[in-house]
């Protein structure tokens, strides 16, 4: 669960001199929002997103990409001019939860991964972490999954996981989650078959609540009086 | 009243899954008895199983896979590519016996012997790849018959319904880069339920865009829901293809009484389902339907799903 494991190795940098127009067109042309920009040997000093350009160009140039006085300004500014300084970096050895908790504190769509010698190693943005969570889910993998309430207490997923053991079934993923009804927890099982109904019965056999996935919803907590 | 097709063999029965499998012979003994209790035995014609030509299995699958399959069968391994898929000795044999009912009822179909059919067999196929067992399948045996009727009697569009309650991801993928053969499946979303595909967005690729159509429901939902999907995503996507014969997974497997799934439908939503198919059938295809089994493992209620499907095959 590193960074390492999850950003994108092979990044498309920038020079700080480098006109905006030629920004702009990398991110057109690989479908990227973010350059970092570096100077000699990988040294990140910067990063410029698609936003940063927008911001820093008329609208016209939206409008009427041909419009030659906008590109006038777009060929005179460069991208050190406009690109945010000393942009906040993550470490290769900071986990996946680490960057996601801080996509949301620091409100951007990337971040820069750069190793104790300030090296640039590369970038992880939004769309890497939420690959790295799909495989957490067991996404892409065939699987039916359950949604079983449980006591708030140790051990209760053991007994859960060895029943489904005994069953010769693999897990995909296992989620543990809030549920409304204090004291209990919700846990969602992703089970790798397609053979539900003898380990739904079983379970309900030990005493378990098995819930339709559509009854649990973390939403629908009761609100304080 | 139609002619139809009632492909019954006791030899499906010989597919062993051991003492616990939902996929067990006892679904088919179920099923033909549904039908024999409700007097339309005689009704209708009942068609046993015949070997096939292994070339339409090798029309979907690669030779490599058939062989593998074989060997594994032989070899006495119980089961297959992956622990679902529990299998005895006689497993391959009829796989085989399945696909080439099938095949044999397409052609009794095409020479006009009868109008349309059920095909109560097993294994089912509706999950199995080009090159890969899954989820009790082997052969998918709606994809061996798609190519069939194609290719020996020149059909040039088929389309597939298939609301089996889970996506059958053997089907789509076989087909969703093929613009003449329509896959369309509803079936409880992926997020909950095998296999994990059949997103609203996974519509064909490449020339095969826009010819493949999921309406995938939450679960607990019923008829209203299923009604309303097939109206919106199903008939009007046929009413533009008009495909030439249709072709049903037919899985009882999303009734309430069903514990595979979490949805709620009714028997009589069976029904309304089933005439909508024929009704599609005989505005487009003259008639032509064949109709496969894939799930349902509900016991107790497939007597008078298998009974109400024959019925409506009959009469629509």
């Amino acid at each position: 669960m590193f960074v390492s494991r999850s950003m994108t190795r092979k990044v498309i940098t920038i020079s700080k001199d480098a006109d905006i127009l030629d920004a702009h067109e990398k991110m057109a042309e690989k479908r990227i929002r973010h350059l970092p920009v570096v100077e000699g040997n990988d040294h990140l000093i910067g990063v410029v997103t698609d936003r940063d350009i927008r911001s820093a160009l008329p609208y016209s140039i939206f409008k009427e990409p041909d419009c030659s006085k906008a590109h006038e300004k777009m060929t005179s500014l460069t991208v050190g001019d406009i690109m945010t300084e000393n942009p906040f970096c993550i470490s290769p050895m900071d986990t996946i939860q680490d960057a996601l908790l801080l996509v949301e504190q620091k409100r951007v769509g990337a971040f820069p991964v750069v190793d104790e010698n300030g090296s640039l190693v590369g970038i992880i943005s939004v769309r890497d972490l939420l690959r790295a969570f799909a495989g957490v889910l067991g996404l892409g993998e065939p699987g039916t999954l359950i949604c079983i309430i449980v006591d708030e207490k140790i051990g209760q997923l053991k007994n859960i996981v060895d029943i489904i053991t005994e069953e010769k079934i693999g897990f995909g993923s296992v989620l543990v989650a809030r549920y409304w009804e204090e004291g209990k927890r919700a846990v969602f099982p992703y089970l790798l078959t397609n053979n539900v109904s003898r380990i739904k019965r079983r379970l309900k056999d030990m005493g378990y609540t098995l819930l339709e996935p559509m009854q649990w919803y973390i939403d629908n907590l009761p609100e304080d009086d | 009243m139609k002619k139809t097709g009632f492909l019954y063999d006791e030899r499906y029965q010989l597919h062993n899954t051991g003492n616990f499998h939902p996929e067990m012979p006892a679904r088919l003994k179920a099923i033909y008895k549904g039908i024999r209790d409700a007097d339309i035995l005689r009704k209708i014609n009942l068609i046993p199983a015949v070997h096939v030509d292994q070339s339409w299995i090798e029309a979907v699958h690669d030779l490599n896979y058939i062989l593998r399959f074989e060997e594994a069968c032989l070899s006495g391994m119980t089961d297959f590519d992956c622990p679902d898929n529990i299998m005895g000795p006689e497993t391959y044999e009829v796989a085989m016996l399945a696909a080439g009912g099938i095949i044999d009822v397409a052609a009794r179909i095409m020479k006009g012997e009868i109008d349309n059919a059920f095909c109560a067999v097993r294994p089912p196929g509706h999950h199995a790849e080009k090159n890969k067992a899954m989820g009790f399948c082997y052969f998918n045996n709606i994809a061996i018959v798609a190519r069939y009727l194609q290719k020996k009697w020149g059909i040039k569009r088929v389309g597939i319904v298939d609301f089996d309650v889970h996506h059958g991801n053997g089907t789509q993928h076989i087909f969703e880069q093929d613009p003449t053969v329509f896959y369309y499946s509803i079936h409880q979303h992926p997020s909950f339920a095998y296999p994990g595909t059949g997103r609203e967005f996974e519509e064909g690729t490449l020339a095969g865009l826009g010819f493949t159509k999921n309406s995938p429901v939450l679960p607990g939902r019923a008829d209203s829901e299923y009604k309303r999907l097939l109206e919106r995503d199903l008939f009007p996507a046929f009413d533009v293809f008009k495909p030439q014969i249709i072709l049903v997974s037919t899985g009882f497997d999303a009734h309430k009484d069903d514990d595979m799934s979490d949805m709620r439908l009714t028997t009589q939503a069976f029904i309304w389902i089933m005439e909508r198919i024929v009704e599609m059938a005989d505005k487009y295809s003259d008639g032509r339907l064949i109709s496969l089994l894939e799930g349902g493992y509900a016991i107790n209620r497939l007597p008078e799903l298998a009974k109400d499907h024959m019925k409506v095959l009959m009469n629509g």
